[in-house]
């Protein structure tokens, strides 16, 4: 479903991701882990076309999106849940989602879309008039998740869903992606909990000063020495 | 008198406001302080006064002057703006200054094609003087007058519309907060930046026609106050605030009549603008509506 080739992207003279490649199948939940500044925000960014690489492909369902913006890849069904969850402050929770299915023309499946939100994240519902801006970093990483399911992605981007929140939200946000998953989805997860996401992935890669040094099943990459020494701890 | 004062104050404020408005309109979007907004202000008022002088209909004139100019502001944008924008790393100060460039531009090119001398609207109304008495006091009211008040509040009646009550608006208004999110969602955001450069422009030829208008004359200096009186006024609604914008303007127009009628001022009257801005940064700095810088 998502495959990308030998990507390089550099920030002025400074190149963060050395040729990197990874795949992600049909209906897969992949996670990338690493420590803080290995590139993976960076790595999710430049498949939503938000960064531009210096070279290398990235494909999706048998397109090449490289050269695409990324409004056009929203509208092929690529929703991405940003780091540091970045809703609208400034807009109500309803307005939230109905950005978030911007490209999504057909009235009925936005309700459809809304009430589905609203089911997964009760809490959101009871809010839908409230201002983004006001709520509190867990209801906003839920709104930043819903409003990209409001687009009924093919393929979820998820960064560092983790980030500045209550263990029990970790919990909750987690249970969200895998049940998610299990409905069909396609996801790739970037984190630093790597923990939690190998416990939900089915496969792991581990990134490290922009390479990828690591790669195989969640449950193998749960039971490496390097990576419980590194990152499980 | 003090409702004379009034009347005359708003009637100014409302101009401020929507020849300001464009600026608010593109800094939202773009982040950037667009002074060639005053060149759309100048340019509409000659294209408006062309088309009258050719056709006779004033409402031909605002519309084609309107679209015109709102079409020449998207062409900058495509040309000028968003290629500078676009370069890595970009001081804000360069735009700022091929925007001033524009400017200056568009006034020696409305002096060279248009000639350095005046022109008169001469709009006949049918009434030209309306004098009433309201609580034994005499007042009037000149057509024109009323022709700014109705034909703004349309004008921004119409932007709150697409602002809070459309999909486009409601990307607008995302665009205006966080551009890379809102193309994330979907948001075509050049679309969301051709709407401010249509709607601004439009705006300010609007309200060139309309000073015009009322003063009975249009010079290619026309531009030149409203090119920092408007920096002035997008500032003390709060940068890139819309409503902010609609509130300052009448504030403005209220303080220079006021302060101008009932005060012997040792400054020119187009300075006043610029002390109630220093006044409101040393109080709120982020100006009446604005927020806190966005991240």
């Amino acid at each position: 479903m998502l495959e990308i080739r030998d990507l390089n992207v550099s920030y002025g003279m400074m190149e963060v991701l050395h040729g990197i490649s990874l795949k992600v199948e049909d209906k897969e939940l992949v996670s990338v882990i690493g420590p803080n500044g290995a590139g993976k925000s960076t790595l999710i960014k430049t498949i939503m076309g938000i960064v531009k690489p210096k070279s290398g492909t990235v494909t999706y369902d048998g397109q090449d999106l490289t050269k695409m913006s990324s409004f056009q890849r929203a509208q092929l069904g690529i929703g991405y849940v940003p780091e540091g969850r970045r809703v609208f402050g400034r807009l109500s929770v309803e307005d939230n989602l109905k950005m978030g299915a911007y490209a999504v023309k057909d009235k009925e499946r936005l309700k459809k879309n809304i009430s589905r939100v609203y089911e997964i994240f009760p809490r959101l519902g009871e809010r839908s008039r409230q201002l983004a801006g006001t709520m509190s970093g867990g209801e906003q990483q839920m709104l930043a998740i819903g409003r990209a399911l409001m687009l009924d992605p093919k393929l979820l981007l998820i960064d560092e869903v983790s980030m500045g929140l209550m263990p029990i939200m970790v919990n909750t946000c987690f249970q969200v992606i895998k049940e998610l998953n299990d409905e069909g989805i396609t996801i790739l997860v970037v984190e630093q909990n790597a923990n939690k996401a190998l416990k939900v992935a089915d496969r792991g890669y581990v990134l490290e000063t922009g390479n990828i040094v690591l790669t195989d099943t969640a449950e193998n990459l749960r039971s490496n020495e390097m990576v419980r020494s590194a990152y499980l701890g | 008198m003090f409702l004379q004062q009034l009347i005359n104050a708003l009637t100014i404020g409302s101009l401020y406001a929507l020849t300001a408005m464009g600026a608010t309109l593109i800094y939202g979007i773009l982040g950037i302080l667009d002074i060639a907004n005053a060149g759309a202000y100048l340019v509409g008022a000659y294209v408006g006064w062309y088309i009258f002088h050719a056709t006779g209909s004033i409402v031909l004139a605002f519309i084609g002057s309107m679209a015109l100019v709102g079409l020449g502001g998207v062409v900058l944008q495509r040309t000028v703006y968003s290629p500078i924008l676009a370069k890595p790393r970009t001081l804000s100060i360069i735009p700022l200054v091929a925007a001033v460039g524009l400017f200056t531009m568009s006034s020696d090119a409305v002096r060279l094609i248009c000639g350095a001398g005046t022109k008169a609207y001469n709009l006949k109304f049918p009434v030209m003087v309306y004098k009433f008495t309201v609580f034994g006091k005499k007042l009037t009211i000149q057509p024109a007058w009323i022709m700014i008040f109705v034909l703004t509040a349309v004008l921004l009646f119409i932007l709150w519309f697409i602002l809070n009550r459309t999909k486009l608006g409601l990307a607008w208004r995302a665009t205006a907060e966080d551009a890379e999110i809102a193309g994330v969602c979907g948001v075509n955001t050049s679309y969301a930046m051709a709407l401010s450069y249509i709607l601004g422009y439009g705006f300010a030829a609007a309200a060139g026609i309309m000073t015009g208008i009322l003063y009975n004359s249009i010079t290619p200096a026309l531009g030149e106050v409203p090119s920092y009186k408007m920096l002035a006024i997008i500032v003390l609604g709060g940068l890139g605030n819309p409503l902010g914008t609609v509130i300052a303007g009448l504030l403005i127009g209220i303080a220079e009549v006021f302060l101008s009628v009932y005060f012997n001022l040792p400054i020119p009257k187009d300075a006043i603008a610029f002390v109630v801005l220093i006044i409101m940064l040393l109080i709120k700095p982020s100006g009446l509506l604005g927020r806190k810088n966005k991240v």
